[in-house]
């Protein structure tokens, strides 16, 4: 970076006050007109708004300011409650219809999974097929059992069965 | 906090912290603080002086709310002077015009000696120069020239690189020395 280039970067900090010039510097800035027409624009661009009267009565400001997070506040407090109590009317609304019977209790009973599920499971097993009547009791017997191994229980992959075989499972599932 | 608010010497962080805990001499504090440079920046960003008053209460006012969300990254001033940029952008959008033109402006009447009317007629040309400027640069460079922020706090603060507001600042210092000459 030039000298030019690196006082360039300077001078905005040590015009607000939050640095100061080496004495290099200043020797660069007393040759240097390019500088000293910058050094003087960022002078005055500090300054701006000093001589257009901008000055603020703090106090006064704050007050104004606290008022209106007050204000801010108790609008959030009186919304979250008419809030709750919407909910609390709502909730009050619904048992009232469950409890007189105005809502369909049929449909919102969960419809019995057992034998729906072993109606649709109905996943070809062709290695079972052949199997004898003792050999599938041992195997069936060997699948009941719980998985006291602590392995990892071997799932049926999904991504084997076609779409009709997946929705069944999925149906099963969700009972 | 209550009764340890020292004007001189408590930091803002501190005073940020003493304001969330509920004591509010320390949004007075900040408030003192602030409020003048936050005028000055927002009337050379380009903000009507009959607007000043109602915008700088307005980012006072959505700084405190939101006042958890200065993590420290910048200063609290610079964060400050941000919001009230954005505020200042909405305004002007809201009112489909541009920023004002200094020829529109009520100028105080100065009734002082010759240096001071140089001083402000120098001013009055940087002033019209900035408002010629791109926001982004215009931004980038009063946050320089009036609190001598540095490139990494001005990037935290408008989203970008170091290197990119580099870039709009010594864009912003060539346009006005050459719209100011």
């Amino acid at each position: 970076m030039t000298e030019c280039g690196w006082l360039s970067d300077r001078i905005p900090a040590v015009s607000a006050g939050r640095a100061q010039w080496t004495p290099e510097e200043v020797q660069h800035l007393n040759l240097c007109r390019m500088c000293q027409q910058e050094w003087e624009l960022i002078r005055v661009a500090g300054r701006l708004g000093n001589s257009a009267g901008v000055s603020f009565d703090a106090p006064a400001v704050t007050g104004a300011v606290l008022q209106r997070l007050e204000r801010h506040r108790e609008m959030r407090r009186a919304r979250r409650r008419t809030w709750g109590l919407t909910g609390l009317a709502a909730a009050a609304a619904i048992a009232a219809a469950v409890w007189t019977g105005g809502v369909d209790q049929g449909s919102m009973r969960p419809v019995p999974a057992g034998p729906v599920v072993a109606g649709r499971l109905a996943i070809p097993l062709p290695e079972l097929e052949s199997l004898q009547p003792a050999e599938l009791d041992s195997v069936l017997q060997t699948m009941d059992e719980p998985n006291v191994s602590g392995a990892p229980v071997d799932e049926p992959g999904l991504g084997n069965l076609n779409s009709d075989e997946l929705e069944s499972v999925l149906d099963s599932w969700e009972g | 906090m209550p009764g340890s608010i020292r004007p001189d010497s408590t930091t803002d962080p501190d005073l940020v912290a003493a304001y969330r805990e509920g004591d509010e001499r320390a949004a007075t504090e900040l408030v003192r603080r602030h409020v003048k440079a936050l005028g000055r920046f927002l009337y050379s960003m380009g903000a009507e002086q009959d607007d000043l008053d109602d915008l700088t209460q307005e980012t006072l006012f959505r700084a405190f709310r939101r006042v958890e969300s200065w993590r420290g990254g910048a200063s609290f001033r610079s964060w400050l002077l941000t919001i009230g940029s954005n505020l200042l952008r909405d305004q002007v959008r809201k009112r489909k015009g541009w920023l004002v033109s200094i020829d529109d402006r009520e100028i105080p009447d100065h009734s002082d000696p010759h240096s001071d009317l140089a001083a402000g007629e120098a001013e009055d040309r940087v002033r019209e120069g900035l408002t010629r400027l791109p926001r982004l640069q215009r931004e980038v460079f009063l946050l320089r020239a009036q609190e001598g922020s540095d490139y990494g706090e001005i990037a935290t603060l408008l989203g970008t690189t170091p290197g990119a507001a580099r870039v709009h600042y010594h864009h912003a210092v060539k346009r006005l020395k050459e719209l100011v000459r």
